[in-house]
């Protein structure tokens, strides 16, 4: 086994907000009577504020910095959208645990076992930098770390070390000089260990077990042993559900379009991260935008075929949500769908430009259903019925091929025939009678003819042989 | 219509030796060379730039009335373009494009889409994206309202995809100008002639007529 680690430092920041806020920034949490902040985003830390400092003394460098109250579901949703997402690398991930305590908010972490998907990517550095690529665009800040045990992997990352151990014994040696404060314990353990003189993790792993039990417990010697592999560290691995379904909790109401689209963005990408994993595609899916008294907005996205492009979700989505009126601001979205399917283009002899027209025509199509809506975009077909208004319907246009025989008509129909006064008689032509459809009590008795006016244009009109009227049916345009 | 009149003409004119000298510099180095449908007509193919409807450019038709073969004069074209393989759409048409006459006229319908946008912006950008998309051939056009800035971005749409995007306007605009490779004015005389004015054609003179005669409705009317 060897585990790739990713620790996600300012998660509890960006599960609330995953835009870049120029405004100083900072997630705070009230533990006792003490409020204290959590995490800060960079324009807070580039004024002094700092984790763990008093919120009164950050308020006192900063009067006008903005503080979130820190939300674990929020984190909790974030992180399993995050695993859904890292499935595409690996069969096995495994979530780590979201810790309510100020000192370990900032040790999220999440792993995936990496050994048997290296082949897959043609080796480690083609594996890893395709994760760093698609992670990058979800905006959320990270370290890796890669070692044979979990918490191996989890204090490499924290530590910020950037090489991939891949043996018990290397990673032994590697970790011999680190700081106690670095591992993942109730934070008074390192700090009584300092007093003490033991300030790094060797030093710490070459005392006596049974003492360390006692001083702090069984547990503490028990994560010794998990990392430096001398116990196994067996968890649940997440596992990917059959549906698929996100929620993202803001921190506050977003009132516009613009500022829904940083979610959606990113949970788009994480969506199309569990679409690749589960190797399949979707063609339509639902957002639900949820508001504080309000009834949920439901949107949902139609393609032509299925797909699984971020930014072509992203794009129709788009469009419909400039066009879709919300009653108020939403406080949540939700991203879901149950029913996938393959997207056609990837089965498909790649080679052949036909796929790739057909493609981009489907796409043209669902952005300009999406605007208008799914009815304003339609192709004809030819009907055999005698009545003309029947001889033709919408349809959709990929999927027929028709050899019917027509008398000739006229380029254009009016949607209803239009009573005309005839004053004299002009000449006509193109004398046509149509009866028909006595047998649905439809019928109708109708001349057609030709008129030419003035003008030069060719007027379909026929007479009502049940009344005599004169209607104007269309253009021989 | 002094003054800032005139003005208005000439910097129109530059902006347009501006656009040609610009696809002068772009011939051959990019994009597919622009396709050519021959219009059906020896004649009117005579006065078009290229020898008929050319990918890449927009067309303005400029009927005087509804139902003079506005059309049908460019149904060859058209169904030429569905048989090979390329889309034809037709946004916001006046009325019902009629099945049965399209088929008798050739289109392929499995390659023809209706579009039915109302506000004049979402006619446009309709127009944008599909002359933009490779799939379609031809786009045709019934914008309420279009302005020159619109027919510039009608005709980058129209390089980027090589398609004909014919945009039909009001005789009225014929007074006006506007950016677009060809203007035709269309009239139809008591027995049902179409006579094109070429109002302006890019590379021809303008000021020519060609007439067209008659076809379907005169035919079976004899």
């Amino acid at each position: 086994m060897l585990w790739l680690c990713i620790t996600l430092p300012q998660l509890p920041l960006e599960a609330l907000q995953c835009e870049h806020s120029e405004k100083a920034t900072v997630v705070t949490v009230l533990e006792g009577s003490v409020r204290s902040v959590v995490t800060c985003n960079p324009a807070a830390e580039r004024v002094g504020l700092k984790p763990a400092m008093n919120f009164t003394t950050a308020l006192a460098i900063l009067p006008e910095v903005i503080a979130m109250e820190r939300r674990l579901t929020a984190e909790q949703s974030a992180l399993e959208r995050l695993a859904t997402w890292a499935y595409q690398f690996s069969g096995t991930v495994i979530l780590g645990d979201i810790f309510s305590d100020l000192q370990r908010a900032r040790t999220t972490a999440l792993w995936l076992e990496i050994g048997a998907s290296l082949r897959l990517f043609g080796g480690f550095r083609k594996l890893i930098e395709h994760l760093e690529a698609e992670l990058g665009k979800l905006s959320y800040s990270y370290q890796l770390g890669i070692a044979p045990t979990l918490e191996g992997a989890a204090l490499l990352a924290r530590t910020g070390v950037r090489v991939a151990i891949t043996t018990v014994a290397a990673l032994r040696a590697r970790i011999e000089a680190v700081s106690v404060s670095w591992l993942n314990l109730d934070p008074w353990i390192p700090q009584q260990l300092q007093t003490v003189g033991v300030r790094t993790v060797g030093l710490m792993v070459a005392l006596p077990r049974d003492g360390v039990a006692k001083r702090f417990g069984p547990e503490v010697c028990n994560y010794l042993d998990r990392l430096t592999g001398a116990a196994p560290d067996p968890r649940p691995t997440y596992r990917l559900p059959p549906q698929y379904h996100a929620r993202f909790e803001f921190e506050a109401e977003l009132h516009n379009t613009e500022a829904l689209l940083f979610p959606l963005r990113r949970m788009l990408r994480e969506f199309v991260g569990f679409l690749r994993a589960r190797d399949t595609g979707v063609q339509k899916f639902t957002l639900r935008f949820i508001h504080r008294d309000a009834v949920a907005t439901v949107i949902t996205v139609g393609l032509s075929m299925p797909d699984r492009s971020s930014e072509r979700f992203l794009t129709l989505a788009r469009e419909r949500l400039e066009h879709t009126a919300l009653p108020s601001g939403s406080v949540a979205l939700e991203l879901s769908t149950d029913e996938f399917a393959m997207p056609t283009g990837l089965h498909i002899d790649m080679l052949s430009g036909a796929t790739e027209q057909s493609e981009e025509l489907g796409y043209t199509i669902d952005r300009i259903a999406a605007r208008l809506g799914e009815n304003q975009v339609h192709g004809v077909q030819a009907v055999a019925e005698h009545r003309p208004e029947d001889s033709w319907s919408h349809a959709a246009p990929e999927d027929k091929r028709q050899h019917l025989d027509f008398p000739d008509r006229p380029l254009w129909l009016l949607p209803e025939p239009k009573p005309l006064q005839m004053s004299g008689m002009p000449s006509l032509t193109g004398a046509e009678r149509i009866e028909s459809g006595w047998w649905d009590g439809g019928d109708i008795r109708r001349d057609y003819f030709i008129a030419r006016t003035q003008q030069g244009a060719a007027l379909w009109i026929f007479k009502d042989l049940r009344d005599g009227s004169w209607h104007l049916h269309g253009f021989w345009s | 219509m002094s003054a800032s009149g005139a003005a208005t003409v000439t910097s129109s004119a530059r902006a347009e030796k501006l656009e040609q000298l610009a696809r002068l510099c772009r011939n051959g180095r990019e994009g597919p060379p622009p396709r050519v449908e021959p219009s059906g007509s020896v004649n009117l193919d005579a006065v078009l730039p290229g020898g008929g409807w050319q990918s890449g450019t927009i067309v303005e038709l400029m009927p005087m009335s509804d139902g003079i073969g506005e059309l049908r004069l460019l149904m060859p074209a058209l169904a030429k373009i569905t048989h090979s393989e390329r889309h034809v759409a037709m946004i916001a048409p006046p009325y019902i494009p009629f099945a049965p006459a399209l088929l008798r006229h050739g289109l392929r319908l499995e390659h023809f889409w209706i579009i039915r946008a109302q506000s004049a912006a979402d006619i446009l950008w309709s127009a944008e994206q599909t002359l933009r998309c490779k799939s379609f051939g031809a786009v045709l056009a019934w914008p309420s309202a279009i302005r020159d800035r619109e027919v510039r971005r009608l005709q980058l749409a129209a390089e980027a995809g090589n398609s004909i995007g014919f945009v039909y306007r009001s005789p009225n605009a014929a007074r006006e100008s506007s950016p677009a490779a060809v203007r035709l004015r269309l009239q139809a005389d008591a027995v049902g002639q179409l006579n094109i004015d070429i109002v302006k054609c890019r590379g021809a003179r303008a000021g020519m007529s060609v007439g067209i005669a008659p076809e379907l409705a005169t035919a079976s009317a004899e």
